[in-house]
């Protein structure tokens, strides 16, 4: 009785060990944390799921990933880095997150990476300077795009204006949007970003660098907005509303999302938009398909327009930054690029090749516009301080746009403002 | 005596669980946040206080944090109030008349209710101008949310809106303590509605009124989905109050130390509020 006992006992033992043991052969398949910022929607679940399958049986990494809404997930990989328990690989936003970051301490260098990468010479050249930090590169660019104008083909039939031949000019885009605007109707010719966001700065920008200016000095030590093209532009750009009452009278809590719905319901002819306006506004109105299309900017010197997009980084906590890059490597390949950008038309490689590769970018007219501005694209200033900058000229512009200064007490306010940010270090 | 003491043990182990979680969620944050404050670079400073005070924007915050917590609280206790004393009246439909008009801006998530009412308020076509057109108030439509002006007070009436249910739900479960006996005696002799209003109702609520004021106070001053939905603060700063400024300076600006002395300075105003309003009015 007693050894039978015993017996079971012992061979308990040895199945709990073995069940422990499991995990502890398992334990040396490192395991990754992916953050997926803001690239959810209907059919994007599943594909993400073959994705990270694809990838754990290729290169015998496993892989947990979070696909987080955009309105939350800057929150969220803030609180992740700040708390001490960052994924090992997330996206972020071009838009200075990169050297945001970077500045915290919190991102792992990735030159020894690119280095020896074979895509590293195929990326939009002008892309490395938003993941740029010190002179470090601490992100891989993953997909991107740039603003460029939206505008709808019926109103401007309906105008007398010729729907093929969109403004150029910042003369023409007045003449236009003058024609275009009748208020009884609550019909506005152009859509002026100025709420307190930072598509309004983005705006700002694209009016900056049309008129020949630029924002802060090339070493991003100084204001450099503060100059004749940087007035002309604040003026131009807020006399829409001031003076020439083309944008509608709420402008100062508008951006160019609140205009893309109402160009989807015809109240709305012109504003800035980009590729991810496309599937926005055809939600919003099914019946707009074919009746907006999409232009350069109209500019005043020459074309310009600021690019956005997405980065790859590793977190400097991390403790499989190989199995990250291989990650990183997987996504931005030329082969797993192709095929997303087959299936789902957008959005726009990070990658000359692909872009190149698949007919559709360059056919498609929506499309186009945005692949023949993008060499004009500008980065936004890649510094840690980018948040406050932006929100200055946010200020800036809504202090002009409801009469709280004139554009000259404006400018040299922000730029005051900035310089001393600029200044202060961290 | 034996047992009373085992009773007070007995409720002391009742409410241990909560204590213990009352410290960690509470007691915890704020603490770490009051020494987030005083840390700049390593070491302990005052120099994020220095900053919050020599910020030129501070005035202004604390004006719109005043304009919008007096606003918000003065008038969720008038609506609360009447509501309260309409629901109080017999008429049919009556509960279902209470279940919508008290549930539906209480139970709508922060969120949500923000983005609706940045719809309605729009000048393109927004519902509010629609009806303040039909109805000749206005000949052309305001941009409610794009004037310093009126985005005060839009935000205000949104948050009228969104938190008068819960004044009007703690009112009205004090009318129905209120005897009935009270009224009947004051209809014989004459008294108006408005009388037996001022001199019976009013009176007998007054502590649950004062109590309700100032929990409505101190919500409405930490409150910020709603600002940060409908405005962002914006335009030019007007609708920017304590929390939404610290909030900025915390997660957008990823400047957490000064942020830390905006929350604390928010903090320690509603705990100086708290102390003297319960030591004037509620006494101690």
């Amino acid at each position: 009785m007693r050894k039978i006992f015993l017996k079971v006992v012992a061979c308990s033992l040895l199945v709990v060990l073995l069940l422990l043991a499991v995990p502890s052969i398992n334990a040396q398949r490192p395991k990754i944390l992916v953050y997926i910022g803001g690239h959810g929607g209907p059919g994007y679940e599943e594909w993400w799921r073959q994705l990270v399958t694809e990838f754990e049986q290729k290169y015998g990494i496993d892989v947990e990933y979070q696909i987080i809404g955009f309105e939350v997930y800057w929150d969220k990989l803030v609180a992740a880095f700040e708390a001490g328990t960052p994924p090992d690989v997330a996206l972020a936003d071009l838009g200075g997150w990169v050297p945001a970051f970077a500045d915290k301490g919190w991102l792992e260098p990735l030159e020894k990476y690119l280095a020896t990468w074979e895509g590293a010479k195929q990326i939009w050249p002008n892309l490395w300077e938003a993941v740029t930090y010190k002179g470090v590169r601490y992100g891989v660019p993953w997909y991107c795009d740039c603003r460029v104008l939206l505008y709808h083909k019926e109103l401007f039939k309906k105008a007398g204006l010729d729907p093929n031949k969109p403004p150029r000019t910042w003369d023409e885009l007045l003449e236009c949007a003058k024609k275009l605007t009748d208020p009884k109707k609550g019909i506005y010719g152009y859509g002026v970003s100025g709420a307190l966001s930072e598509i309004t700065t983005l705006g700002y920008m694209i009016f900056l660098y049309g008129a020949g200016g630029r924002l802060l000095t090339p070493d991003y030590k100084k204001a450099a907005f503060n100059s004749p093209e940087g007035l002309e532009a604040l003026k131009f750009y807020t006399e829409l509303y001031t003076k020439y009452h083309v944008s509608p009278p709420g402008t100062p809590s508008y951006t160019e999302d609140d205009y893309r719905v109402m160009m989807a319901h015809g109240k709305i002819a012109m504003a800035i938009g980009g590729p991810w306006s496309f599937p926005l506004i055809e939600m919003e109105n099914p019946a707009i398909k074919g009746k907006y299309a999409t232009a350069a900017h109209p500019y005043k010197v020459h074309p310009a327009t600021v690019y956005g997009g997405w980065a790859w980084v590793i977190a400097k906590a991390s403790k499989h930054k190989d199995a990250a890059w291989k990650w990183i490597a997987f996504m931005d390949s030329y082969d797993v690029w192709k095929r997303w950008a087959l299936k789902w038309k957008g959005p726009m490689p990070a990658r000359i090749d692909v872009v190149f590769d698949v007919p559709f970018f360059l056919e498609d007219p929506l499309w186009k516009p945005i692949i023949t501005m993008f060499p004009h694209a500008v980065a936004r200033p890649p510094i840690p301080q980018w948040p406050q900058v932006s929100h200055v000229i946010q200020l800036m512009v809504q202090n002009v746009l409801t009469g709280k200064m004139t554009p000259e007490q404006a400018l040299s306010w922000a730029a005051k403002e900035i310089n001393k940010i600029l200044a202060g270090g961290s | 005596m034996h047992s009373k003491h085992g009773e007070e043990k007995l409720a002391f182990m009742l409410i241990a669980p909560y204590l213990v979680f009352f410290a960690l969620a509470t007691i915890y944050p704020v603490s770490y946040n009051l020494f987030l404050s005083f840390r700049r670079g390593g070491t302990l400073t005052l120099t994020n206080y220095a900053e919050l005070v020599s910020d030129p924007t501070f005035p202004l915050i604390l004006y719109n944090t005043l304009i919008w917590t007096v606003g918000s609280v003065v008038f969720q206790f008038i609506v609360g109030m009447g509501v309260a004393l309409l629901l109080n009246e017999k008429f049919p439909g009556r509960r279902l008349f209470t279940a919508l008009i008290i549930t539906v801006p209480w139970a709508m998530p922060d969120v949500v209710a923000g983005i609706s009412w940045r719809w309605m308020y729009s000048d393109v076509y927004g519902v509010i101008n629609d009806i303040l057109m039909k109805l000749r108030l206005i000949s052309y439509p305001l941009p409610w949310l794009g004037d310093v002006n009126l985005a005060r007070i839009a935000v205000i009436i949104a948050n009228i809106w969104k938190g008068f249910p819960i004044s009007a739900l703690i009112y009205l479960s004090a009318l129905k303590t209120v005897p009935d006996e009270l009224y009947e005696a004051a209809k014989i002799d004459g008294a108006s509605a408005w009388v037996r209003f001022k001199n019976v109702t009013l009176p007998l609520l007054g502590p649950i009124i004062k109590t309700t004021v100032m929990l409505t106070v101190i919500w409405t001053v930490n409150y910020f989905p709603l600002i940060y939905v409908m405005t962002g603060g914006g335009p030019a700063n007007a609708t920017d109050t304590l929390v939404t400024y610290a909030y900025r300076i915390s997660f957008k600006f990823t400047n957490f130390n000064v942020g830390a002395a905006w929350a604390t300075f928010t903090f320690l105003l509603m705990l100086a509020f708290a102390i003297v309003y319960t030591k004037t009015l509620i006494g101690g």
